[in-house]
């Protein structure tokens, strides 16, 4: 059976998302040696031929899939950067194809910003599960700053699970799943209106999160899940990268006050995009 | 008593630190304790390696079934070796979190907890 990597990038204006995967790519490539693909879009390829990355997307991807960019419509989410705010349209509204673009057998899907930085992850690879994903999210501060809606996919809504991380193998049945998750896409505003949840953003957390819990038959089961996804919020922020380890400052309760903490040897999923960039040839050099 | 103030303030940063220090080291020996086997997920624990080696110590150490963090049934074909794994998985992680508890106990600073 085949294993590997797919990750998703296609660039908006603000965020160059093709040079975050080919940073989480090669942190991916170098701890769970398998291989990786990308998936992206003809607009972002003419940006990485005009940036002059082509050649290292070449050197990084097993196999680079080129598929129409989703429509942007009138996504725009604010990308933080401690307390800056960036409006900038949110473009992910095709996760549910990675069953049809992956050339593995059993795929993990990791977010761009999500740097694999352990093994740990290579003990689900013979789970004896189709699909796993991560069913929570965990902040690196700790759960006073973790709201009911990290944790639920609204006030009254079913529990989310986090889409950050996703494990499955090429079958019938997780065919089912993703075809289920793009017709949840297809319709938000009614899924909406029946989970309670707010439809103004797609996310991939909540379809993910209903399709699994129509899957299971409407109702929590106790199965195998991917850990949970260690995370630093947008508003904290990835200060230096030395020695392995990654220092941060951390937003006391998402406020003003910043507390320094450092991560090394663990997995992390970094939301502020914009310090990953700012960081970018010291991450690098961790893949090495 | 601005002085004081200040002490204390630089104290509480301290020991904000200190607390995702040890909560992000704990999850990170928890991850490691963490072992894919057989199609089974096992948490690596007391538990588990008692019951390993008292199975092995009754002479029962092929085709012996344990159950997962899941509960389900998985068959393990030589315990002997799952014995080994699951022993050096559990010396190694706890031991880097012996060495790394200590770093970070020893740290008086938010700086030198940083180095940690």
């Amino acid at each position: 059976m085949s294993k590997g990597i797919v990750l998703f990038a296609h660039n908006n204006r603000q965020i160059d998302y093709v040079r975050m995967a080919i940073l989480a790519a090669k942190l991916a490539n170098k701890n769970l040696d398998v291989p990786v693909s990308l998936v992206t879009d003809p607009s972002t390829i003419d940006w990485a031929k005009e940036s002059g990355i082509e050649k290292i997307m070449g050197d990084t991807f097993d196999k680079i899939i080129i598929t129409q960019r989703p429509a942007e419509g009138s996504k725009i989410k604010n990308y933080f950067d401690g307390n800056n705010r960036t409006p900038a349209p949110f473009i992910n509204g095709n996760r549910f194809s990675v069953w049809d673009h992956t050339p593995y057998d059993r795929t993990l899907m990791i977010d761009t910003d999500y740097l694999t930085l352990t093994n740990n992850l290579s003990d689900y690879w013979d789970a004896d599960e189709d699909l796993l994903i991560s069913p929570r999210y965990n902040d690196i501060q700790g759960k006073e700053r973790t709201g009911y809606l990290d944790t639920h996919i609204s006030e009254t809504g079913i529990e989310m699970l986090w889409a950050t991380t996703v494990m499955f193998t090429k079958n019938e049945t997780t065919k089912v799943f993703f075809d289920l998750v793009e017709h949840i896409k297809t319709k938000y505003k009614m899924y909406s209106d029946v989970y309670r949840f707010n439809p103004l953003l797609f996310r991939n957390d909540i379809a993910f999160s209903i399709a699994k819990h129509i899957m299971n038959g409407y109702q929590n089961i106790d199965e195998y899940a991917l850990p949970d996804i260690f995370s630093t919020a947008d508003r904290d922020i990835l200060v230096d990268v030395k020695d392995g380890k990654l220092k941060f400052l951390i937003a006391q309760n998402n406020g003003d006050n910043y507390v320094a903490t450092s991560v090394a040897n663990k997995d992390v999923h970094v939301m502020n995009k914009f310090s990953i960039m700012r960081n970018y040839d010291k991450l690098m050099e961790l893949a090495q | 008593m601005q002085e004081q103030l200040d002490k204390a303030l630089e104290f509480a940063n301290y020991r904000q630190s200190f607390a995702i220090q040890r909560k992000t080291l704990k999850e990170k020996v928890d991850a490691k304790l963490t072992y894919g086997f057989n199609g089974g997920i096992f948490k690596i624990d007391r538990s588990l390696l008692n019951f390993v080696e008292m199975l092995i110590a009754k002479g029962r150490t092929e085709n012996v079934v344990l159950l997962d963090v899941n509960d389900n049934p998985i068959s393990i074909e030589n315990l002997e070796s799952f014995r080994d794994e699951v022993f050096d998985r559990y010396f190694t992680a706890t031991f880097e979190y012996l060495e790394e508890y200590q770093k970070i106990k020893k740290a008086r600073s938010v700086e030198t907890l940083l180095e940690v």
